[in-house]
């Protein structure tokens, strides 16, 4: 019996008149890459940032509907946002490291909870860049300026400094959408290795990477789930004409 | 033909009109320069406005020793171990000057005369202005020397090397004519209005930017800032005096003052400081603040963390700017400060900023153009400082984010 990270039922958002996302039903699996794709606008972005409550942010942004995330709402009033953003981490579409060295911006999630301690941090630090394999290329310039990296090395960095909050889940918006073949490449062996530890849900408008990293592909269109199954399942034998006319490049 | 004519014509317009304003720099600075630059020196800056009298005797004991060798400027008198020259004051005055005073001289042998400090020991210092001494002639009388009677240095060297055998007392006056009372105000003013708009202005800064929601009353408060920034300083200077003076009464000023003027300066620098953090917070890109959120950072983290670190170069330019509106505000000024040239100001104690002596010193009965020319010169060359500081500052900004 797998284990269920999120159990959205019956999400709908609103940007003030407008309904982004239409009655969403949807289980995501502990330990598992769960895959977004969809055509651009279709509401997959929205509906990853309504897990971490980035949507909080935006204004007139209404959310109804219930996720439970370990059996507890994470939109009822009792919810600790701070804290659920330190179990659920994020990761962008656009590199976005601080303006500070390499070692604060992994420093910082931690420095943010509270931690002083120079050697634990050290230490977060260096597992952290380990786990990503960027260690090696930057071991001797921990305390310059992250903004000298490349645009692959940078979001790899982004990844560790979410990975330094030892979050549950992982969220990926279109991680590797403004980088080239190589860095993506490395990103997505990067994914595979880290589901292990976290359970991983991935926002993609690349059908290929969909199907080469994920277990379970949702396909979004015009803000509802139209299918969600198996991505083997999805990819060979899609149960909707929607999704098989996206997949097979015929529209979006 | 015709279009080509028209097209001539609005481009030798353009050419006119900078031609002109740059005349008027060209003419402003001409002007200045011809006739301040001359007055500008270490004395300048560093020496009280207001010349102080000092009158003193040589002490009874003396003994005639004679002088050591002195080959330094001015003319010298090998006989009394003093060397004086001519100048001309920032009033416009002739004057002798003292260059140089042996230490064996009779006048560094004084003490005082003057009312209150009697007996206490003086000298006649280097940079005073000589106006008028008793000697003992061959007689043995007791011969006063006055101002006029000296003419000018080398007859002042002239009668007491050849007629006097002995020195009684002596009248002397520093120089005065500095600004440095005025430049020390002037700090005050900066260090208080920075001090207290700087924090209030970017917090303001950072509530309008970062937590206000898009209502009416924010857009009023927004608006009601910009509005801010036209109001003239007068009537800045006007609310000053009315309702703040009673604030720095709880301090113990008892008189308008310096703080109260760095209070009211303060005031008329919130809009530039609100208006330059917000333009820096408005550069700092979202996805930095998402990245900290997203971190688990509160919002108050990810603000004095991330949003505000990126945003500095856009404060110090405000900063800047402020610095240079205090350093040219007269009008603000003229009720809060007061007019008076204060030599040894203090937080409670009235005083002019640079610009404030300006006025007052153009609006005595002898207007001194050359004075404030130079005090000018000065202002101008510290906005130009601070103007290119900024340039440079913003070029940064600009390149920080790409």
């Amino acid at each position: 019996m797998e284990e269920i990270c999120f159990d959205v039922k019956n999400v709908n958002l609103f940007y003030g008149e407008k309904q982004a996302l239409k009655n969403i039903n949807m289980q995501l699996l502990k330990h598992k890459v769960t895959a977004f794709i969809g055509p651009s606008g279709c509401g997959k972005s929205t509906f990853i940032r309504c897990l971490n409550r980035m949507n909080d942010l935006i204004e007139g942004c209404k959310v109804e509907g219930e996720i439970f995330k370990d059996g507890q709402d994470i939109y009822s009033a009792k919810q600790d946002i701070v804290d659920l953003r330190t179990h659920v981490g994020m990761v962008f579409q656009k590199p976005n490291p601080f303006p500070m060295s390499i070692y604060d911006n992994i420093a910082y999630g931690p420095r943010c909870q509270g931690l002083k301690d120079k050697k634990k941090l050290d230490e977060i630090v260096i597992t952290s860049l380990k786990q990503v394999a960027l260690y090696d290329e930057v071991a001797d310039r921990l305390h310059e300026s992250a903004m000298g990296l490349s645009g692959g090395q940078q979001q790899r960095l982004c990844i560790a400094r979410c990975i330094a909050m030892s979050p549950e889940v992982i969220l990926m918006d279109e991680p590797t959408s403004a980088l080239d073949p190589i860095s993506t490449a490395k990103i997505e062996d990067l994914v595979l290795e880290l589901k292990k530890e976290y359970t991983i849900i991935i926002v993609t408008h690349n059908m290929q990477q969909a199907a080469r990293i994920s277990d379970y592909t949702a396909f979004f269109l015009m803000g509802e789930v139209i299918e969600m199954d198996i991505t083997d399942k999805i990819f060979a034998s899609p149960g909707d004409k929607r999704t098989e006319n996206y997949i097979t490049g015929r529209f979006g | 033909m015709k279009r080509e004519i028209k097209d001539k014509l609005l481009e030798g317009i353009t050419y006119i009109a900078s031609a002109l304003s740059v005349l008027v720099l060209g003419a402003i600075l001409f002007y200045l320069l011809t006739n301040g630059l001359h007055l500008i020196d270490w004395h300048l800056l560093s020496s009280n406005y207001y010349s102080s009298t000092a009158n003193a005797s040589v002490i009874n004991d003396y003994e005639y020793v004679p002088m050591s060798d002195y080959s330094g400027e001015g003319i010298y008198s090998a006989k009394w171990g003093i060397a004086v020259e001519d100048i001309t004051t920032s009033h416009n005055e002739d004057e002798i000057s003292v260059v140089y005073v042996d230490p064996n001289s009779p006048f560094n042998h004084m003490e005082s005369t003057v009312a209150g400090e009697e007996g206490k020991a003086s000298s006649l210092s280097e940079g005073s202005l000589i106006k008028n001494i008793y000697y003992i002639n061959e007689n043995g009388e007791t011969k006063f020397l006055s101002r006029v009677q000296m003419g000018d240095a080398a007859k002042l060297i002239g009668i007491l090397d050849d007629q006097a055998t002995g020195i009684v007392s002596c009248n002397f006056q520093s120089l005065g004519g500095g600004i440095r009372g005025s430049i020390i105000t002037t700090l005050y003013l900066i260090a208080v209005s920075l001090l207290i708009s700087l924090p209030i202005g970017i917090a303001s800064a950072v509530y309008l930017h970062e937590y206000a929601a898009k209502s009416r009353i924010n857009a009023l408060i927004r608006q009601g800032i910009d509005t801010l920034t036209g109001v003239p300083s007068i009537v800045y200077g006007l609310m000053g005096v009315t309702v703040l003076f009673p604030i720095t009464q709880l301090v113990g000023a008892t008189s308008t003052s310096i703080l109260l003027g760095g209070l009211t300066l303060a005031i008329i620098l919130l809009p530039t400081i609100i208006s330059s953090t917000e333009e820096a917070l408005i550069v700092v890109p979202q996805s930095l603040r998402d990245g900290s959120l997203s971190l688990g950072a509160t919002k108050s983290q990810t603000i004095f963390k991330v949003v505000l670190p990126c945003a500095i170069n856009g404060i110090l330019t405000g900063v800047l700017l402020g610095i240079g509106r205090v350093i040219g505000e007269s009008a603000a000024l003229v009720y809060t400060t007061s007019t008076v040239i204060n030599d040894y100001p203090n937080l409670l104690s009235q005083g002019t900023s640079l610009s404030l002596m300006i006025w007052t010193i153009m609006s005595g009965e002898q207007p001194n153009f050359e004075l404030a020319s130079a005090i000018s010169l000065i202002i101008l060359a510290i906005v130009f400082v601070i103007n290119i500081i900024v340039k440079i500052i913003g070029k940064r900004l600009a390149r920080s984010f790409v």
